[in-house]
């Protein structure tokens, strides 16, 4: 049973919490009445995985032995831009909130946005969708005495525990102040996409579209990765315990390259109501 | 916004042409792998380092497995009553564990790439 809890843990926690992260995100800019955007693109994603898994059943020959895993490639790939790009959304909507014009941007940006947060909640929820659906599918079938009931329970605590951890972690954030919330989220969001990113080219390696490297390191023995915790900071942040070099470079580039579309204007001259400050005057403050 | 989705089309495209580019069209030495009751077998296998190969599993049990290995990263679902070709990439000469994710106590092998 806590094999199983464990596994399903794993599998459900990044869609948790991406769907946190959009969730709060809507709670945030006061546009609840949307919530249905991200409940129908996480209800499609889990269509999509429950599909999949039914297809991967039927498949066999070249579409059983590549057709998923480039599928599954892509989508890393694919969900990594969407955050940036929600990411990089948020930084503008938190600089143009501070210049109180939060209903004019509400207003003309809100129908371009949301299908970014729905396909966003697709993708979070279907990028391991389709593995988790397979394995309670294989528990279930096999749950014929007590202890497959048992595993059962625990794959289906496990999603629920991992659902439960995203809306707590987010939950919390819904106290912060808002530019606070979108400053801890941006960052949030960039290690996440910096894991899965580093993950996803980890991936081609094992596809054998980039060469196989050695491990830069290894932190098994303080950390492993199938660990509860090790799962939760993978999820989280992308830890690894043997990282190739490809794929920590590829972390390290990712964060250097968001870091700077993201936070780069921290860096920049001093920047008042998201325009560059003109030549310094006293400011009246209110 | 289009410029963007063009962007993420033309690296999708990409990536297949280059999965294309990659799946040469002679044969690789093949090496069996079955899962019956939950476990591997062979639980050690030995290849050649420096040579792609392809592993041909095929799963006898009624649950799906996932061939799951930390180093290099490689995944893959082997749906129940299935037979996967996983194509492996070069290995350095070394050993490489690898667990079946659904039922990780009990299926445990390695590759011995030498």
């Amino acid at each position: 049973m806590g094999a199983t809890f464990v596994v399903t843990l794993r599998e459900a926690f990044e869609a948790s919490l991406i769907l946190g992260i959009v969730y709060t995100y809507l709670d945030k800019i006061h546009a609840r009445d949307q919530y249905r955007y991200v409940t129908v693109g996480g209800l499609l994603g889990l269509l999509a995985s429950v599909g999949l898994g039914i297809a991967v059943g039927f498949l066999s020959g070249p579409l059983l032995d590549l057709g998923p895993d480039l599928i599954a490639a892509a989508v890393i790939f694919f969900a990594v831009g969407l955050l940036t790009w929600h990411a990089w959304w948020m930084q503008q909507h938190a600089r143009a909130i501070k210049g109180q014009v939060q209903h004019r941007i509400d207003e003309a940006r809100r129908m371009q946005r949301l299908w970014i947060v729905a396909l966003i909640a697709f993708v979070g929820v279907f990028r391991e969708g389709a593995e988790t659906v397979l394995f309670l599918w294989g528990l279930m079938s096999q749950a014929t005495s007590s202890s497959g009931w048992a595993n059962v329970a625990g794959g289906v605590a496990g999603v629920g525990s991992a659902a439960a951890l995203g809306w707590a972690i987010f939950r919390g954030g819904v106290r912060l102040s808002l530019p606070r919330f979108f400053a801890v989220t941006t960052v949030l969001i960039m290690l996440l996409a910096a894991g899965l990113f580093s993950g996803g080219v980890g991936r081609l390696q094992g596809l054998g579209l980039l060469p196989v490297t050695d491990p830069l390191w290894d932190t098994s023995w303080l950390l492993s990765d199938r660990s509860v915790v090790g799962s939760f900071l993978g999820g989280l942040v992308g830890y690894r315990a043997q990282p190739s070099a490809f794929e920590a470079g590829a972390y390290a580039m990712y964060l250097v390259a968001a870091g700077f579309l993201l936070f780069g204007h921290l860096f920049a001259a001093p920047i008042t109501n998201g325009e560059p400050a003109a030549p310094r005057e006293p400011v009246a403050r209110d | 916004m289009r410029r963007f989705a063009l962007l993420l089309s033309t690296a999708a495209v990409a990536l297949l042409a280059l999965t294309a580019a990659t799946s040469p069209a002679h044969a690789q030495t093949e090496i069996a792998l079955t899962i019956e009751k939950n476990r591997f077998s062979p639980e050690e296998i030995k290849v050649k380092a420096g040579a792609p190969f392809v592993l041909v599993i095929a799963n006898k049990d009624k649950t799906p497995e996932e061939f799951d290995m930390q180093q290099p990263r490689i995944e893959k679902v082997i749906p129940a009553g299935k037979t996967v070709r996983l194509r492996m990439p070069a290995l350095k000469p070394g050993k490489y564990p690898f667990v079946g994710e659904y039922h990780s106590e009990t299926a445990k092998a390695t590759i011995i790439a030498e």
